[in-house]
């Protein structure tokens, strides 16, 4: 039994591109650290990031901090001097610096009334969440002090035995509680952290490595393969078949790995198995639609490389692969929906954080697919074309 | 000195040529740019629709409802009307509100009686922001109430007579808080996401100058011009400087422009002209280093290729090109100082928050013991570099 020329052809071009070990560090080690980058930058939680520069550790000072810091709403920082903070809040690495005066537990205990400064960027407005944030724990911690103090005034006992009182009481009874109820539980945005990152990379590389895969087409169009191949009894049918099996094989085990990767080390939960596979089935097909058009495009392999990725890249910030399109203007979103990365996301936040099975990403599937054919048509009208063509 | 100018003259006109170093270097950096001023250039800070569902109607309930709708809080939060519970819930999930308090029925009253109902933040597993922001500004008010009833029930622990407790919660409701927050400007200049990205995206795509760099030397090794240039009357210094040459402006001229470009088009903040050009050198310097040190370890076009694409990589992830390296853990932040890129995403950033120059000083110097030092490997091992 002899193989088909196709799948003897996709072999052949395999093996080629896969003894590349630059290729395979494109293919297998970059989208993994991607991965990790972006999952590591984008925190599980969205808490507010804060700089706190706690000055004097006298204890009312150092309970003030303690509060800031055991905030679940914040994720805090110390610096020992203001100016640190204030590099931190210009970096971006924090969205307001607290700065414990030195004399706050002195003045607290005199009777006085203090100010606490909390810094910010530019225009106030830009960290009015944060600032919010900081308010009431400082308040909450003024009330405390404002509580022991009336005790005092009132009874035999020292400020610190009754600030001893009004804390634990605080804490025991909260006097006028504040409960959060979250109303509906399916989510409209991906999760944070690798769950967010592992899909939208998936998204990202395998269509950027099938863009670059298109240079090795040229390559092998240049080394006179297909030209070789057409002297022998082979139909160029069966050539544009062999180089759509290759690339194919190449994205759907690219696409395979992060899923492997993505779930064994990071945790990631790729949703409903059966959707998730017919997913990650049709967008490898769109990317190697579009690996095969820049295949036959560009002229040389170093167009194809240097294009091919850039054009990748700008897809995916346009599709919500960098950043979720929820937050961008909806004039951009909508901009960003004539990539085809935009609605495999869509789908991938209807499967990872609605619940969805195949039937609800079936609208999203569809669209994918009508990409695919198109992508696949020009593709391999070209190719016929350029078969030849040295 | 001629012979090293033909020489750097000859390698630019060459990549000059080419497309694809175009694409890269000067029309991929300016687009990604665009892109992000596009997609961020309207995303002003954080506000957020509410809703306060008043179940109660007492006075404390009211005090709420204007709390909230005060001006201080106009620019945080816009207070929509809705018809009742169920309509504020809808409008949560449906993402139409960021958040909604209910005050429950007889909440005046038990604040007064010196008791406590909870007040209620419906929220979108979509809006934790809002959520927190939310839960912070009904903590602030109740903070208040929190300070009367405590300041009673903490005298009265420390002795005062228990029957004296309404006189004690009228003469507590008179004191204020001692402690407030006050906004401060730091003196420091909002980072835009163009200010972060022009430069991330700028040295990434200009470190792909040293795989052009790399592979145009064996290229030229195999197409036979280097040997004759060794025939020719000049010493192997002479050729080394010239492509180093090249390479130094190349760089030069790809991040000045893509400088150049954002700040004009998309009003990227670089900072004062003169530091950054400096920078823009000393970054320039290190991909001359880099791309020595790629060709002296190299032995193949192939290879070469490799070890660049592995090299410039291995810099953009670890340097902070990527992502924006100020919401990263404090380690990876750390980690990017041990690229030239990352001392110089540093210096931009700075500069771009509003820094005084003085700032780029410590990343500049980073930044040429960088080159230095790649030059130093590249010359003790340029006795691998194969001869033509």
């Amino acid at each position: 039994m002899t193989t088909p020329p196709a799948l003897a052809l996709a072999t052949a071009e395999l093996k080629r591109v896969t003894r590349d070990r630059t290729f395979l560090f494109f293919l297998v080690v970059l989208p993994v650290l991607v991965i990790l980058l972006v999952g590591l930058t984008n925190p599980s939680s969205t808490s507010i990031r804060i700089a706190v520069v706690p000055g004097q550790p006298s204890p009312l000072a150092t309970q003030l901090v303690h509060d800031v810091e055991a905030s679940p709403a914040l994720t805090t920082q110390r610096y020992a001097t203001r100016a640190q903070g204030v590099d931190a809040l210009r970096r971006g690495e924090v969205e307001a610096v607290v700065v414990v005066p030195a004399t706050l537990d002195a003045d607290l205990r005199s009777g006085a009334t203090i100010r606490i400064p909390v810094l910010v960027t530019g225009a106030v407005q830009s960290s009015q969440a944060a600032v919010t944030a900081v308010s009431s724990i400082v308040a909450r911690h003024g009330a405390t002090v404002e509580a022991a103090r009336f005790a005092t005034a009132h009874s035999s006992r020292s400020l610190d035995q009754n600030l001893a009182t009004t804390r634990s009481l605080q804490r025991e009874t909260h006097v006028v509680p504040v409960r959060t109820e979250v109303v509906n539980r399916k989510s409209n945005v991906l999760p944070l952290g690798y769950n967010y990152s592992a899909p939208t990379m998936l998204v990202l590389f395998v269509f950027i490595n099938a863009l670059a895969g298109g240079a090795a087409m040229i390559q092998t169009r240049r080394y006179g393969i297909f030209a070789r191949a057409l002297a022998a009894p082979i139909r160029p049918r069966d050539i544009v078949l062999g180089e759509t099996l290759c690339y194919l094989t190449l994205a759907l085990g690219q696409a395979l790995l992060i899923v492997l990767v993505g779930a064994v080390l990071f945790g990631v939960s790729w949703g409903n198995p059966l959707a998730a596979a017919v997913l990650i089935g049709l967008w490898a097909l769109v990317g190697t639609g579009a690996g095969m058009v820049s295949g036959t495009l560009f002229r040389t392999p170093e167009q194809a490389t240097a294009i091919g990725p850039a054009v990748g890249i700008a897809f995916g910030m346009l599709g919500g692969c960098m950043w979720p399109l929820e937050i961008v203007p909806r004039s951009v979103s909508l901009a960003g929906h004539a990539t085809p990365h935009a609605w495999a996301v869509d789908a991938w936040v209807t499967l990872l954080s609605r619940g969805g099975g195949l039937a609800d990403i079936a609208g999203y599937l569809t669209i994918l697919a009508g990409y695919a054919v198109a992508l696949f048509a020009f593709a391999s009208f070209r190719l016929r074309r350029s078969l030849v063509t040295p | 000195m001629s012979a090293v100018l033909a020489i750097a003259l000859k390698d630019l006109r060459q990549r000059l040529r080419d497309r694809s170093v175009l694409v890269i270097g000067f029309i991929a950096p300016v687009a990604v740019a665009a892109l992000i001023s596009v997609a961020f250039g309207s995303a002003g800070s954080f506000h957020a629709d509410v809703a306060v569902v008043d179940l109660d109607g007492g006075p404390v309930a009211s005090g709420f409802t204007t709390f909230v709708k005060g001006p201080d809080l106009a620019s945080l939060l816009t207070v929509k009307p809705v018809t009742s519970e169920a309509d504020a819930r809808a409008k949560v999930a449906k993402g139409d509100l960021g958040a909604a308090f209910v005050i429950p029925r007889g909440f005046s009253e038990a604040v007064t009686a010196g008791q406590s109902r909870p007040i209620t933040v419906l929220a979108s597993v979509d809006s934790s922001i809002a959520e927190q922001v939310a839960r912070s500004l009904a903590e602030s008010f109740t903070a208040q109430i929190e300070a009367v009833q405590l300041s009673v029930q903490s005298a009265v622990r420390a002795g005062a007579p228990p029957s004296s407790a309404g006189n004690l919660a009228a003469e507590a409701s008179a004191a204020r808080l001692p402690e407030q927050t006050v906004t401060r400007p730091a003196g420091t200049r909002a980072l835009t996401g163009t200010s972060y990205y022009a430069p991330a995206m700028g040295i990434f795509f200009m470190l792909f100058a040293i795989g052009f760099g790399a592979r145009g030397y064996f290229l030229e090794r195999t197409g036979g011009t280097l040997e004759r240039l060794a025939a020719a009357p000049i010493g192997p210094g002479t050729i080394l400087a010239g492509k180093s040459l090249a390479t130094f402006v190349y760089g030069v001229a790809n991040l000045g422009t893509v400088a150049v470009v954002t700040s004009l088009v998309f009003d990227a903040h670089w900072g004062p002209p003169l530091v950054v050009l400096a920078l823009i050198m000393a970054l320039s310097l290190t991909m001359v280093g880099l791309t020595a040190l790629v060709i002296t370890v190299a032995r193949t076009e192939r290879q070469a290729d490799g070890f660049a694409s592995l090299l410039t990589f291995g810099l953009v992830l670890l340097g902070g090109n990527f992502v924006f390296i100020g919401s990263a853990p404090p380690l990876l932040r750390t980690l990017a100082l041990l690229t030239p890129n990352g001392w110089a995403l540093r210096a931009f950033t700075d500069l771009a928050g509003g820094a005084a120059w003085t700032a780029a000083l410590v990343p500049l110097a980073a930044i040429l013991a960088f080159a230095l030092a790649t030059g130093a490997v590249a010359y003790s091992l340029r006795g691998r570099v194969a001869a033509p």
